[in-house]
């Protein structure tokens, strides 16, 4: 009595092994890792009913903004593989959409994030399907010289103040809790960022990038939509980053080219993402504030921004020479990686 | 009407003749070694330094002080590549982290280089450099004029150099099929660290003659990292002909559209440029298709 197995059942099979392996793989996840986090992060800014703490509260705004775009930028170069050196540009379109809402009609961007992260989307959306229809070296050289483009645009756009740019209004709030709303607001956005950046590695969609990212050609072949997974990846990640620049814009109270668009900005996504780790969903994350503790300190050391640029690019180095896959994928790679730090 | 026109073409092809010479050790670099290499722009403004200071402290003239920036950015390039390239070049295979390690390098030498000299608008200024030709109702700067012509007979020996002789038919071979050079007796390594030291010797030898034509100052690479990746990408990557043909071209269009629209818009020529070829013709005017990674 020879069974009938239909395709169906084959793949219902297939279906309920995956999940049986898939629940397996979250009973052992620290999941309550990342919550104790937030929570951790949600609570700290009780430490200002003292007072004194506001350089501590700055401190862990700026690393959960690099960790945000980080992240963001590694849906498009750690899981494609397209390496982007000009995704500032949607930092500066997402903080001049809600800096310009907030100067001309003052609505806060708190409220208008989600909209200046759209715009970035859309514009991503149209440059990536010109840029993304090459693999390789002019990729690259096409996002460094849409940074330049924006540079020039920016510079000279008389509305958004050209190259002084515009003062923005601050909120009344005292000075104690001024840092507050756009603590919370970029906390959102990290956090945000960060479960995006889990949801779409554990996708289709992210399966169908990482395929793209190993061999393009294969990947097309096999079915996938590698033009339109590209495109969506480019514009997802620079809906997080623009995001990030509209409160950014707003915290810092001015917005100018030369803040939004100077290349050190892209270079510290790229570093912190290939330092702690290219593809991984933590790494971006350890990779910030390693990079920013590091950079406080030279600051504090050296000072001078060309310094800072120097050891900027020799951390880069070292990096790639003898970390390339990152704090977390070398640790990853020799079983060491702590279940802390598994996101992924 | 007719003048004035031919003014600008003068105008576009003696700068046209500069930046092939700067884009001429890219295209080499990325021919034997498959680097795209980000740091090249950087070097050009080190050359640029180079000839700075001799003029300032020595007041040696920066065509005369051409060769000795040209020597001195040969040893960066040497040296460079054997602490950093070697084995990115052995693998001879185009990677995303190796750019990334040329864009390292160039942060590195920008930050150096602002730390040192500060980020300051200069120019070297000798009795040439403001002067002009005259012919009639067209006059030619001598700066441009000079540049120009030593641009082309810079990059005349490049070419005479890799096609008469043996070290630049190894070059040649490297660069079309690697392995195939290899297996011919070939040194490839001993190529591609000759051929990485040449094409930072020529950003130099372009930097010496950048210094009086245009004012510098080390953040300015950025913008000649697209500018030139325009150049290389219009021609095709790794073809020294077409790095050539896209420099002369684009620089006579970027000087017809300063003249015309104004001196910004020249700028953002190159890089509409760069994104109008993408969209048309991804491979370049002398490219084959481009290898997959």
């Amino acid at each position: 009595m020879a069974t009938e197995l239909g395709v169906s059942d084959v793949l219902k099979a297939r279906k309920d092994y995956n999940a049986a392996l898939a629940s397996a793989g979250r009973r052992e996840r620290a999941t309550w890792f990342p919550l104790a986090l937030l929570i951790l992060l949600t609570l700290l800014p009780a430490l200002q009913i003292t007072g004194g703490h506001n350089y501590t509260l700055h401190l862990m705004l700026y690393a959960m903004m690099y960790a945000a775009m980080a992240s963001s930028w590694n849906i498009l170069g750690g899981y494609t593989g397209y390496i982007s050196l000009g995704h500032n540009v949607f930092f500066c379109i997402g903080g001049y959409f809600s800096g310009m809402i907030l100067a001309y009609f003052g609505v806060t961007s708190l409220l208008t994030a989600p909209f200046a992260g759209l715009a970035a989307a859309i514009v991503g959306f149209a440059v990536g399907l010109i840029t993304l229809k090459m693999r390789g070296p002019t990729f690259i050289i096409s996002s460094i010289a849409l940074l330049m483009v924006a540079r020039i645009l920016f510079d000279h756009w008389q509305f958004v103040g050209g190259s002084n740019g515009v003062a923005l209004p601050q909120m009344d709030i005292p000075a104690q809790w001024a840092k507050l709303p756009y603590y919370y607001g970029m906390m959102i956005v990290c956090a945000l960022t960060v479960w995006a950046s889990y949801r779409i590695k554990h996708s289709k969609f992210g399966l169908g990038l990482r395929a793209i990212s190993q061999d393009e050609v294969k990947a097309e072949s096999a079915g996938i939509d590698t033009r339109f997974y590209k495109v969506l990846a480019f514009a997802i990640s620079a809906f997080f980053v623009g995001m990030a620049g509209a409160i950014w814009g707003e915290y810092i109270t001015y917005l100018r080219p030369n803040i939004f668009l100077i290349i050190l900005v892209a270079a510290n996504m790229v570093l912190m993402c290939i330092l702690g780790g290219k593809g991984t969903v933590a790494g971006p994350i350890v990779g910030a504030v390693v990079l920013i503790a590091f950079n406080e300190f030279s600051v504090t050391f050296f000072g001078s921004s060309e310094i800072n640029l120097l050891i900027t690019g020799l951390v880069m180095v070292l990096a790639l020479k003898f970390f390339p896959a990152g704090i977390v994928g070398t640790l990853a790679k020799k079983g060491r990686l702590p279940r802390v730090l598994d996101w992924d | 009407m007719l003048s004035s026109i031919l003014q600008v073409l003068i105008l576009g092809l003696a700068l046209g003749g500069v930046y092939a010479l700067m884009a001429s050790g890219l295209t080499l670099i990325f021919g034997v070694m498959r680097i795209v290499n980000l740091a090249h722009p950087i070097m050009i403004i080190a050359g640029a330094f180079v000839a700075y200071w001799l003029f300032r402290l020595y007041g040696l003239d920066p065509i005369l002080a051409m060769p000795i920036a040209a020597a001195v950015l040969f040893v960066i390039g040497i040296v460079l590549y054997k602490l950093i390239f070697e084995k990115e070049a052995a693998n001879a295979k185009y990677s995303e982290m190796t750019v990334l390690l040329t864009f390292a390098v160039a942060l590195c030498a920008d930050g150096l280089l602002g730390a040192l000299f500060s980020n300051t608008q200069r120019v070297t200024t000798p009795a040439y450099g403001t002067d002009a030709f005259i012919f009639g109702t067209i006059f030619i700067p001598k700066g441009q004029a000079y540049a120009g012509a030593i641009s082309l007979l810079v990059i005349g020996t490049l070419l005479a150099f890799l096609n008469f002789t043996r070290f630049g038919a190894a070059i040649r071979a490297t660069t079309q099929n690697r392995a195939a050079a290899q297996l011919m007796g070939v040194n490839v390594g001993r190529v591609s660290l000759i051929t990485f030291g040449i094409g930072i010797a020529l950003a130099g030898a372009a930097g010496a003659l950048v210094s009086f034509i245009f004012s510098f100052f080390p953040a300015k690479h950025w913008e000649w990292i697209a500018i030139l990746m325009s150049l290389v990408v219009l021609g095709g990557m790794g073809k020294l002909m077409g790095a050539i043909l896209g420099a002369f071209l684009l620089s006579v269009i970027a000087a017809f559209v300063g003249t015309y629209f104004g001196s910004t818009w020249s700028t953002m020529t190159f890089f509409l440029a760069l994104f109008v070829i993408l969209l048309v013709r991804p491979q370049g005017l002398l490219g084959d298709k481009i290898e997959e990674a």
